[in-house]
């Protein structure tokens, strides 16, 4: 039996047009020939953080040869901006989105307040210089501690009874972690081609979510999702930055209405800070109680995190609280403060990294406290079910995670007294914390297609922006259908394809995988039904059942001389293609299960404490992520993700400028971002195994587990390292003079 | 970018006059460009000198070392006479920016790169450097990147140069070329503090050019290192950073050079510094004793008064990883 393609360390199979330039991302499907005639928009946005535009001056703008209009709320059509909720809904608190030019209020500095079009990039970017708009600005409200207004609604979660436990607790300790704004920053910056064909309208566009592009620009326009096509085949990065349509896609849209052409929006790298979300400012406050032994008795988790003035965003900043350990008196609040910023908007483990740093920080505290090895202390802790819903897990392979990890990095060698441990000028250190994310599945479709070649085609409107997506799915729908790798086409991006879920919250395996596993499976059986039943097939007759298909050929598994290609039963039977939809929709064992991915993190640092600098040496995560289907692309995904989580750890920080609410390090030069030398030793380990309660193909989700519980191991290391707790990101320098 | 018009040269008299008639000077175009994308330079012409024959580093017959403006910083870090005699060189070079802008800049260049404040490669924020009397967004903005020595209330902008922190410790000057004739200035005299006119950065008059660096002759043996101290290990520029020059012998410090980066509005010089080693034996108190003084006469801002302990620690470091305790 030939290898199956899942569970091989397979290259992309996109790979090639990536490294060529002939994958078209959504700014190159001009230069790529599928649209013309296209001209560029700018966007000018505010210089003030909170207030009204007193006056407009285009004059000397729209008097540059080439710009074809100044579109600000002066001139701009009112948008009917019907009722919107996308999926998922970052304004799960309530609010409305962003209305692009359509008043003159000021809610944010970096708010889109106009945008120039003219015939080229150039003398856009020119005129965009020249627009003089004038503000009656005030100071924005930019800081948890001072908001623009009453907090919003409190969420709430409470079991046992968290008083008493606390009361009676041998060892408490209360603590405050904060996490800064960080951005998501992919390497491509976001943009979108509008194109209007009378009522029709094309977008191309850099989307995790093409459906959910197409959904929002329906509302704001008014008119039919089946008359708005988005087209994303190619994404380059997004971390969540993509999963909702921001104002430039409509305000492509709206020039391109306005000059009766295509138009083409990118936004500038320092656009990107306050037009396509951020993590949010969180202040985490959390007790814990436990006793002698380290049993955990009460948590008590008090949370707060910014949002913008117009929509309330809420992220899962409750679930890790709820169920990571055993503890039968839990209380969490969780309110959001409204700010005169943008809102912002899920980033890699959203909520579930900020999380992790408050309790696996604590959980080190504790440890410490109590004299009790921080492993020793989780494994006590270990939970037998959910503990917040008392639901078996589907499965839960922590102390494998913990296990394999603390022998791999010598663990026990490991002098647990701070400042043991010295190489010259460095106090080195070994920090230890628990990642944890939900297993988020979706109904997803597919469509797949033999044609009379012997190959196949496999759609889903899904996307892909770096995990390798199209590979996998390639993957699953070759073994599925018995063809090489090279035998079978995935596409995707497109929203005249089968429904997918969004592109987002490691749901894309485990949902677009299933319906893809599910698609292909029937087009199989339907080839093998067409065989059997055909009396001049050599399988006539036979069991469908007994036949097997492999690389292109079916065949009976008892006497494999016995069978015909796809090609040959195709062409008998005169077809030119056989098709089929299919589907895969999560059943109650959603409910039934409690189902998570989870790592353990390890971090070693070496601290130059006369310095301040912290330098990594080595980072190792074990993950339980549940089937790999492609090990090459899935270590891709963990650097990548523990990568970030160094960021997080050591150097990102948007500052804001608490005047006028500017983005004082809105570059790439001063919003620091790992260097190749600043992650030397980063590697991933995967438990074998695979989770059949999860889902068909039993994965769990990995893009975003492996981020969370990075940036706790590295401060729990720096403390190993030095004595010292930093329980604010980033560690900087001046933190450690 | 406002539009603007280019001509390359064949020559350099030829450049001398299109400078003189008020073009830009551009070379690596590693900082031009990017601040004219951002409307902060907005030339009218740019003067491509790219291609004028300032490329060669070669020994002065005194015994120094002469390196041409349009040397690459990629090709002077590895200068063999470099690196064997000014390691304080090649270190600050191979400390700066990434690969691949130190193989487009130049060293001309890299001295008269500009400032990374933030609010002054930001047109919408305050800054007289870019807009004389608009005020300093910086002085009571975000201010952890800039300067504690050479500051005045109309400037605090730090100067980004590692270069020209260790040409300063080397006593080096430049070359000029001008409508004029030709002349020298002391790396000191190039480049200049803010006090009212932060807009004035250097001391060079209308169309002069920095033909040549002039490292002058050292008595030998001479160590040199430089040590930049900033929060990722490469890419980024010094909160601060140490150039080491000394000179050696009978277990005697004769001479010592010391600068200092990230620190000042221009390269700073530490005489208080250099004049506690002169003539001391190495030891870890000296060591001490004379990074102490290091920050003198700073003047902290808002979120950069940690840099005063941390340039006296990088002083230090620097002084025993260069000197030694012997």
């Amino acid at each position: 039996m030939t290898r199956p393609a899942a569970g091989a360390p397979l290259s992309r199979v996109d790979g090639w047009l990536k490294v060529t330039g002939q994958a078209a991302y959504a700014a190159e499907h001009d230069a790529h020939g599928a649209v013309r005639d296209v001209a560029h928009g700018v966007i000018v946005t505010s210089t003030t953080g909170r207030g009204r535009i007193n006056g407009i001056d285009t004059r000397a703008a729209g008097a540059l040869p080439g710009v074809l209009t100044v579109i600000s709320h002066l001139n701009a059509p009112k948008l009917p901006y019907q009722p919107f909720r996308g999926v998922p809904d970052p304004a799960r608190g309530g609010g409305e989105r962003l209305r692009v030019f359509q008043d003159d209020q000021v809610r944010f500095f970096g708010q889109p307040v106009a945008v120039v079009v003219a015939e080229t990039l150039e003398a856009a970017r020119h005129a965009a210089a020249l627009v003089r708009i004038g503000y009656d600005g005030e100071r924005p409200a930019t800081d948890l501690a001072s908001p623009a207004g009453p907090p919003n609604k409190l969420e709430t979660y409470q079991r046992g009874d968290v008083e008493t436990a606390l009361r009676q607790a041998h060892t408490r300790l209360t603590r405050t972690y904060r996490l800064p704004r960080e951005q998501h920053h992919p390497m491509e910056t976001h943009a979108t081609i509008a194109h209007w064909n009378g009522d029709r309208l094309t977008l191309w566009d850099k989307t995790q979510n093409v459906l959910n592009t197409r959904a929002d620009l329906a509302a704001v326009f008014g008119i039919p999702p089946e008359s708005i096509r988005v087209i994303s085949p190619f994404v380059g990065g997004a971390f969540g930055s993509a999963l909702r349509a921001w104002p430039h896609v409509t305000i492509a849209a709206l020039a391109a209405r306005q000059v009766r052409r295509p138009v083409k929006v990118v936004l500038t790298r320092e656009q990107m800070f306050t037009g396509t979300g951020h993590r949010p400012v969180t202040d985490y406050t959390l007790t814990l109680a436990a006793g002698q032994d380290g049993r955990l008795t009460a948590a008590l988790h008090d949370i707060s995190a910014a949002t913008s003035t117009y929509e309330d965003y809420r992220e899962s900043l409750t679930v890790q609280g709820q169920m990571l350990y055993a503890t039968s008196n839990v209380r969490q609040s969780y309110r959001s403060i409204p700010l005169d910023i943008s809102t912002p908007t899920y980033m890699r483990g959203p909520g579930a990294a900020t999380a992790a740093f408050a309790i696996e920080c604590a959980m080190d505290e504790l440890a410490h406290e109590l004299g009790i090895d921080p492993i020793d202390l989780r494994l006590r802790n270990e939970p037998g079910q959910d503990p917040s819903t008392g639901a078996p897990f589907s499965t839960r392979r922590l102390r494998e995670c913990l296990r394999i990890g603390s022998r791999t990095v010598g663990w026990d060698d490991r002098d647990p007294e701070p400042r043991s441990a010295r190489d010259g000028n460095w106090l080195l250190g070994t920090g230890v914390a628990v990642a944890s994310y939900h297993t988020l599945r979706a109904p997803a479709q597919a469509l797949a297609r033999l044609d009379a070649d012997g190959n196949a085609i496999v759609q889903c409107a899904t996307s892909d922006m770096g995990p390798g997506t199209y590979t996998s799915m390639t993957q699953v729908a070759a073994d599925a259908l018995g063809l090489p790798m090279a035998g079978v086409r995935f596409q995707l991006g497109d929203s005249t394809m089968p429904q997918s879920p969004p592109h987002g919250g490691s749901l894309t395996m485990a949902s677009v995988g299933s319906a893809v596993q599910d698609t292909c499976d029937k087009l199989r059986l339907q080839a093998i039904r067409l065989a059997v039943e055909d009396p001049g097939s050599p399988l006539h007759g036979a069991p469908a059942n007994d036949v097997a298909v492999e690389n292109g050929r079916l065949y009976l598994r008892d006497d494999p001389g016995r069978g015909e290609t796809y090609r040959q039963l195709l062409a008998r039977a005169d077809l030119s293609h056989l098709e089929t939809p299919g589907g895969y929709t999560p059943g109650d064992e959603v409910e039934r299960f409690s189902t998570h991915a989870y790592g353990a993190v390890f971090a070693q640092v070496a601290v130059d404490e006369s310095l301040g600098l912290v330098r990594i040496r080595r980072v190792l995560g074990v993950y339980d992520a549940g089937r790999i289907i492609n090990p090459k692309l899935a270590e891709s995904q963990a650097i990548g993700g523990m990568v970030g989580g160094i960021g997080m750890a050591l150097l990102e920080h948007a500052v804001t400028d608490p005047r006028d609410g500017r983005i004082v390090n809105a570059n790439l030069a001063d919003y620091l971002v790992p260097v190749n030398a600043d992650v030397p030793d980063v590697n991933a380990i995967y438990l074998r195994g695979d989770d059949r309660t999860a889902d068909p193909i039993g994965v769990k989700g990995l893009g975003e587990v492996v981020i969370v519980g990075v940036a706790p191991a590295i401060a729990n290391a720096v403390f190993h390292a030095t004595g010292r707790r930093i329980r604010s990101l980033p560690i900087t320098i001046e933190a450690l003079l | 970018m406002y539009p603007f018009a280019y001509t390359k040269p064949a020559d350099t008299r030829a450049a001398i006059t299109a400078g003189a008639r008020g073009g830009r000077y551009i070379a690596g175009g590693t900082t031009l460009v990017d601040l004219m994308r951002e409307t902060v330079e907005r030339p009218d012409t740019l003067v491509d000198i790219g291609g004028l024959p300032l490329r060669e580093v070669q020994a002065t017959a005194s015994g120094g070392l002469r390196i041409g403006a349009l040397a690459l910083m990629s090709d002077v870090a590895a200068h063999p006479r470099v690196r064997s005699a000014y390691p304080v060189v090649a270190q600050a070079l191979e400390l700066s920016a990434s690969p691949q802008l130190r193989n487009m800049a130049t060293i001309g260049g890299n001295l008269l790169q500009r400032t990374r404040c933030a609010y002054f490669r930001d047109v919408t924020a305050a800054c007289n450097k870019r807009q004389p009397g608009s005020g300093c967004a910086a002085l009571e903005g975000h201010n952890r990147s800039h300067a504690i020595l050479g500051t005045s209330d109309a400037c605090v902008a730090a100067h980004p140069s590692d270069l020209a922190v260790a040409l300063v410790a080397l006593d080096a000057g430049v070359h000029l070329q001008g409508p004029d004739g030709e002349r020298g200035l002391a790396m000191t005299e190039l480049l200049l503090r803010p006090g009212d006119t932060p807009d004035r950065e250097h001391d060079l008059r209308p169309g002069e050019l920095i033909t040549a660096v002039e490292i002058p002759p050292h008595p030998r043996p001479l160590r040199s290192g430089y040590l930049k101290v900033r929060d990722r290990q490469s890419y980024e520029f010094a909160l601060t950073s140490a150039a080491v020059v000394l000179h050696l012998t009978g277990g005697v410090i004769r001479d010592a050079r010391i600068a200092a980066g990230g620190v000042g509005t221009v390269p700073w010089r530490l005489d208080a510094v250099e004049r506690l080693l002169a003539g001391a034996r190495p030891s870890e108190q000296l060591w001490a004793q004379a990074a102490a003084v290091a920050a003198d006469g700073a003047r902290p801002l808002r979120h950069n008064a940690f840099k005063a302990e941390l340039l006296k620690r990088t002083i230090e470091r620097q002084l025993r990883t260069v000197g030694g305790t012997r």
